[in-house]
């Protein structure tokens, strides 16, 4: 295989992740958006439960916005940024989850 | 990208041969529409996109955060002194998601202060206030100067009684600079003197004239920056590959990296104020006031506990504004002191030795006054932390230059050139310059927690002798020695270093155990 080969591939391959990872985040983002209408807006605890889908919502647009970029300079997606960012998510939906009972 | 991008007209017609994700057509079409790739401001260089090139746009993010938090509550402030107050605890306590609100404005605004500074001292790191960015420099320490405002203004409106007692402290402080200066900002901020004149003059500089100032300022400060563009790495721009030199378009590239520091900055915001959220003290009353030892917040802090110092009580307090003011003005007109062309942080070792000490006492005096508050501070203990930590940091700064500039890279390159000629006599079981630069750091950083810890530990034990316990003069000799050996084991450092870069001019024997000759 060339290297020019090797490049589109990687390329093609890129962008066929991030189209994933990018459905994945929307998800997320929009059921924490559908969260957010959901708990009540007075006291601590639903304050910090909003709080921390809010932060699941910023978190998933700067991974979109992180993908985005990879696929629009067709360099490949580095693994690590996407594996913290996922972690960080997962953390902050469980914490939000845990808050919210 | 920049290529296609860097004539000025919208990609109309090319995004369909190259884009075909999803994502990417729909900003095509918005792109097409709205001419967003249209170069309205320069491109970027690609080696502009690192966090620390951005500090000073994170601040502006924090300062929109707090321009939308601040407008929510204004509708529910009122700024008066009798109902302050109840306002401010209405909207913690009955407006949706209002300590949410309130603990985002504070933190955001803290943030901001901290963004500022370390936007300041990566600036004087990195040389960026020479020639031609003097006047950039100039306006970025204004908007410090307006962004402090906001703080000290904005610090006052809840009408607590920690705000009102570090707020008057802070009006105290005005009254020690000259006359004509200190009745100026005095009618200025506080007016006739009553409590209903106070707030509100308070509200209207935090709300209407200091976002007013500070826009003006930022405009002004963008246009500069376009037309300079971001400053060079000090190294300079040769030495780069060509890929970190490439100018990539500021629509989509840099805005959206800007979009993820951003997103990140404020998923941080809220995680910190989830974690600590904000309780409103009590409200202020004169009585209550009495009870309560005055404390500014922190960004004033390393300020207060040099005004603490006994030296500066009453008729030394002029000479303790006096040093302060010269530090401020030191700052604002050093493009016009440090006016040399050198930048690198490598042959400016003066200045960089000069910005660590600030930023070393800086840390200490705040951290100091946070944990003395009231305490009035004795002149000896303040000249022996003080210039303890000045002297600590100029020998960490010696010892770095050595091993970051000095030593090692001789160390390197007298071997990459023995390498080169004799391959076979390399591998006779020397340290190799890695394994040299763990060893070096290592040894640094313990001699520098221990001289910390001792210094720390001596100054404790001559206050104590200084009170009359006879049995501290026991733990001061052990503390001593223990200093005794840091600077025998920094001497020791510095040897081998000088050693290792050829440069030793008198031997020691003693220090070269372990050490084989070329």
């Amino acid at each position: 295989m060339s290297e020019a080969e090797a490049s589109e591939r990687g390329t093609v391959v890129t962008e066929r992740m991030g189209a994933r990872i990018v459905a994945l985040l929307l998800v997320v983002a929009a059921t924490s958006v559908f969260m957010l209408w959901s708990v009540n807006p007075v006291g601590s605890g639903s304050e910090s439960t909003f709080a921390l889908f809010l932060a699941v919502d910023l978190v998933s647009v700067a991974m979109i916005s992180y993908v985005q970029r990879a696929v629009s300079r067709e360099s490949r997606l580095a693994r690590a940024p996407l594996i913290a960012g996922c972690c960080f998510v997962l953390f902050l939906v469980v914490a939000s989850l845990y808050l919210a009972n | 990208m920049a290529d296609n991008t860097s004539e000025g007209a919208p990609r109309e017609e090319k995004e369909g041969e190259e884009r075909d994700g999803m994502v990417a057509r729909v900003l095509a079409w918005f792109d097409s529409r709205l001419g967003l790739s249209y170069q309205m401001l320069r491109p970027a260089p690609q080696y502009s996109i690192n966090p620390f090139y951005w500090l000073g746009a994170l601040a502006t993010v924090a300062f929109v955060i707090q321009g939308v938090t601040g407008g929510i509550m204004m509708l529910y402030y009122v700024p008066d002194p009798t109902q302050a107050y109840a306002t401010t605890q209405y909207i913690f306590q009955q407006v949706s998601y209002g300590t949410f609100l309130e603990t985002i404005h504070l933190y955001t605004a803290y943030a901001m202060i901290m963004l500022a500074f370390m936007h300041l001292m990566r600036g004087y790191f990195v040389s960026v206030h020479k020639k031609p960015r003097e006047l950039m420099w100039v306006t970025g320490m204004v908007m410090g100067f307006v962004t402090l405002g906001f703080g000290f203004t904005g610090y006052l409106l809840p009408w607590t009684i920690v705000s009102k007692s570090a707020t008057d402290v802070g009006i105290g402080m005005m009254g020690a600079l000259p006359q004509p200066v200190a009745s100026f900002l005095t009618f200025l901020v506080v007016g006739s003197g009553s409590d209903v004149g106070e707030l509100l003059r308070f509200y209207d500089l935090h709300v209407f004239v200091l976002p007013a100032v500070l826009l003006v300022l930022l405009v002004v400060k963008m246009y500069m920056l376009e037309a300079h563009g971001v400053s060079e790495p000090t190294t300079g721009t040769a030495s780069l590959p060509a890929k970190k030199r490439r100018l990539i378009p500021i629509f989509p590239d840099v805005s959206f990296y800007l979009i993820e520091l951003a997103a990140l900055f404020g998923s941080a915001v809220i995680l910190v104020s989830v974690i600590f959220p904000l309780n409103l003290p009590p409200e202020y009353s004169a009585a209550l006031a009495g009870q309560y030892v005055a404390q500014p917040d922190w960004y004033f802090l390393w300020i207060y506990q040099i005004l603490k110092v006994s030296a500066f009580e009453e008729a030394g307090l002029p000479v303790a504004i006096s040093v302060v003011t010269l530090i401020f003005v030191a700052l604002v007109v050093l493009p016009f002191i440090d006016r040399g062309k050198v930048r690198s942080i490598r042959d400016r070792k003066v200045y960089v030795t000069l910005g660590a000490i600030f930023v070393a006492e800086v840390a200490v005096l705040a951290l100091w006054g946070y944990l003395t508050p009231g305490q009035v501070i004795p002149d000896e203990t303040a000249g022996l932390v003080l210039g303890g930590t000045a002297l600590l940091v100029t020998l960490g700064s010696v010892v770095a230059y050595k091993a970051v500039f000095g030593g090692l890279r001789s160390v390197a390159r007298s071997r990459g050139s023995a390498r080169a000629q004799a391959p076979s006599t390399v591998s006779t079981g020397r340290v190799s310059s890695r394994s040299a630069a763990v060893w070096t750091s290592a040894t640094f950083v313990c001699l520098l927690t221990a001289g910390a810890f001792l210094i720390g530990d001596s100054i404790d034990e001559i206050i104590a002798l200084r009170l009359g316990a006879p049995s501290a003069l026991q733990s001061l000799a052990v503390s001593l020695s223990g200093l005794a050996l840091v600077t025998l084991g920094t001497a020791f450092l510095l040897y081998r270093l000088d050693l290792g870069s050829g440069l030793i001019k008198r031997r020691v024997r003693a220090f070269e155990v372990g050490w084989r000759e070329r």
